[in-house]
């Protein structure tokens, strides 16, 4: 059960943490989309 | 499913995904274009991009089609420990430049290319060094990402390569051409927020549709001690140390690197590389899991091929969907890599060739812009045409990456060290590259006191990728004391045992040749350079600057 459960840990964390990262960039873009919005620049 | 076992969608399908992808992409491209693009824009996003954009574009831009193949490769040739000597390696490329990066940008706040501040700092014959092993580097990673989107389609659908290698081709000049790197960058985030989603789908699934983790613990009785050993020393020696010392050469040797570091906004270089390299790092060993997992269930790769690995995991598995969107994770990879290098060309053309030596730094914009299109045009054809002829590049590589390495030391203390001169930067390049030579190819018997030479030189390497990786976040002192500690373990444990790993001598050498050379050449040197000229003489191609500064070019220039 412990060996499985490494097992299916180590897999799946790499995901998890592809999650995360998917989210803090996300966040930043929204952040910069209204920046730029309100200051009337280009996003890039 | 085809007699192979793959899963087979019909030309119409696949057409229609294509069409979807690089329509959808070409579409996005529309919201950002201007009526008239400025160089700056084309070629740094004019140097404002956030933190957000700068890391999606960033990760995108590293992961390319090859990414997941050798990871998987990895994961099932390695076993447990395979996926992260592949991906660790490739995230800390992106990482260990960013304390250059900043340095980098601290030197020439409106730069371009790496090859601009070498100009400023050495003159033409160091910068056309740097700028040729740019260009090598970005034709070859064109030419491999038409070629598997070209492998792609021909194995997943009736269309043949060629068809598949020249949609790719034509998709992404035409949403890149108009807005260059602003495109780049701005396609870059949509294509990782759906290259990220489906990696986190696919990996999961494919874990839970084989069985899950019961069964893969079941199939782990198929590894050897050495593929169950998570500190593997085969997976070590022959995955993870000749990438460890690829790390400062790779990131040093790609403008798709370097024009981020100087499009990104300097408070934001650090948040962003280290977001891009937890980033990299999770999506690409996540999916050199899937070699792991091919391993555990006892899959052997259709015709022996490593690369049928995860199409074959996905299509046994997995329902036609998930197969479409590989289909979708692969295309949107190789491409974000495509369009990062046919915009990393077309700067180091309109730059480094046109701005610094063509036009003498009185350059046209309007000539310049042509020149970056045109440029764009060009290497798209090249790589069409190379991909289509299957070329082997692996001799092509193996000179690049030598290359890569012999100017790493030469790039980086150019930046710190008020003595070197465009002579020693020079020379430091070629000889480190005849010695390379001649370790690589055996060109001289390797034997006896030759070989040993070698080892030393190898070990001299050793010593200044650690010194230099540990100098970038250190500072100079813990770099020199990292470098000797380095240099004092390789004579005593390496010399008359690395000459089993010849390519790994000679990779080392390359690093070692050019910092003796580089260091001597410039302990015989009176000259002292003034580090603020670099932020004079590169600048803004868009402002005209009328003021006579002939007599701030280097010697090395006229």
């Amino acid at each position: 059960m412990t060996a499985e459960l490494l097992y299916g840990a180590y897999i799946l964390v790499w995901p998890a943490i592809t999650l995360v990262v998917l989210g803090v960039i996300c966040r930043a873009v929204a952040r910069d989309v209204r920046k730029a919005r309100n200051s009337d620049e280009d996003l890039v | 499913m085809n007699e192979n076992g793959f899963t087979q969608f019909s030309t119409i399908t696949v057409l229609l995904l294509l069409a979807a992808f690089y329509g959808g992409t070409y579409l996005l491209t529309l919201l950002i274009r201007k009526d008239k693009e400025d160089t700056s824009g084309f070629m740094v996003a004019g140097h404002h991009v956030g933190f957000g954009m700068g890391a999606a574009s960033m990760t995108a831009t590293w992961i390319w089609a090859a990414s997941f193949y050798a990871a998987a490769t990895s994961g099932y040739t390695y076993g447990v420990s395979g996926p992260i000597h592949y991906g660790l390696w490739g995230a800390l490329m992106i990482l260990f430049i960013y304390p250059f990066g900043r340095r980098f940008r601290k030197l020439a706040p409106n730069g371009h290319t790496l090859g601009e501040l070498i100009h400023a700092r050495h003159g033409a014959s160091s910068q056309l060094i740097l700028a040729g092993s740019n260009i090598l580097g970005s034709v070859i990673s064109l030419m491999v990402n038409f070629t598997a989107a070209g492998a792609l389609v021909s194995v997943l659908s009736p269309l043949s390569f060629e068809m598949g290698v020249i949609v790719a081709g034509v998709g992404v000049l035409a949403y890149t051409l108009t807005s260059g790197f602003r495109a780049s960058v701005f396609t870059d985030f949509a294509q990782l927020v759906a290259l990220m989603a489906i990696a986190i789908i696919i990996i999961p699934a494919v874990l839970f549709s084989a069985g899950g983790p019961s069964v893969m613990v079941e199939g782990l009785s198929r590894l050897t001690d050495e593929q169950a050993n998570i500190f593997s020393m085969e997976a070590i020696l022959h995955q993870g140390a000749p990438f460890f010392v690829a790390v400062l050469a790779y990131a040093i040797g790609n403008q798709t690197i370097s024009q981020r570091l100087f499009a990104v906004r300097e408070k934001h270089i650090k948040s962003t590389f280290v977001t891009a390299t937890i980033g990299y790092g999770a999506i690409v060993i996540g999916l050199g899991m899937i070699g792991l997992m091919a391993l555990s269930v006892g899959m052997e790769p259709i015709d022996g091929k490593m690369n049928n690995l995860i199409p074959q995991m996905v299509s046994t598995y997995l329902s036609p969907v998930f197969v479409g969107l590989f289909f979708i994770l692969v295309i949107g990879s190789l491409s974000s890599t495509a369009d990062s290098d046919l915009s990393a060309l077309s700067t180091i053309m309109m730059a480094d060739v046109y701005g610094k030596n063509i036009a003498r730094n009185n350059p046209n914009p309007k000539v310049m812009m042509l020149v970056g299109r045109i440029t764009m045009i060009v290497a798209t054809a090249a790589g069409l045409i190379f991909a289509s002829f299957s070329l082997d590049i692996l001799v092509m590589l193996v000179f690049v990456g030598a290359l890569w390495g012999a100017i790493v030391f030469p790039v980086i203390v150019s930046c710190y060290w008020d003595r070197v001169t465009n002579a020693a930067f020079t020379w430091s390049v070629a000889i480190a590259m005849a010695l390379f030579c001649i370790a690589r190819f055996e060109l001289l018997e390797m034997t006896g006191l030759t070989v040993l030479s070698f080892e030393i030189l190898a070990s001299v390497g050793g010593a200044v990728v650690v010194g230099l990786m540990v100098f970038g976040f250190l500072g100079r002192t813990a770099g020199f004391l990292a470098a000797i500690a380095t240099l004092i373990a390789m004579l005593i444990f390496a010399t008359g045992f690395l000459r089993d790993y010849m390519v790994l001598v000679a990779s080392l050498t390359a690093y070692g040749t050019s910092a003796v050379v580089c260091t001597v050449m410039t302990l015989f040197s009176k000259e002292r350079f003034d580090f603020d000229l670099i932020r004079q003489r590169v600048g803004d191609y868009d402002e005209v600057d009328t003021e006579d500064t002939s007599n701030l070019v280097p010697e090395g220039a006229k």
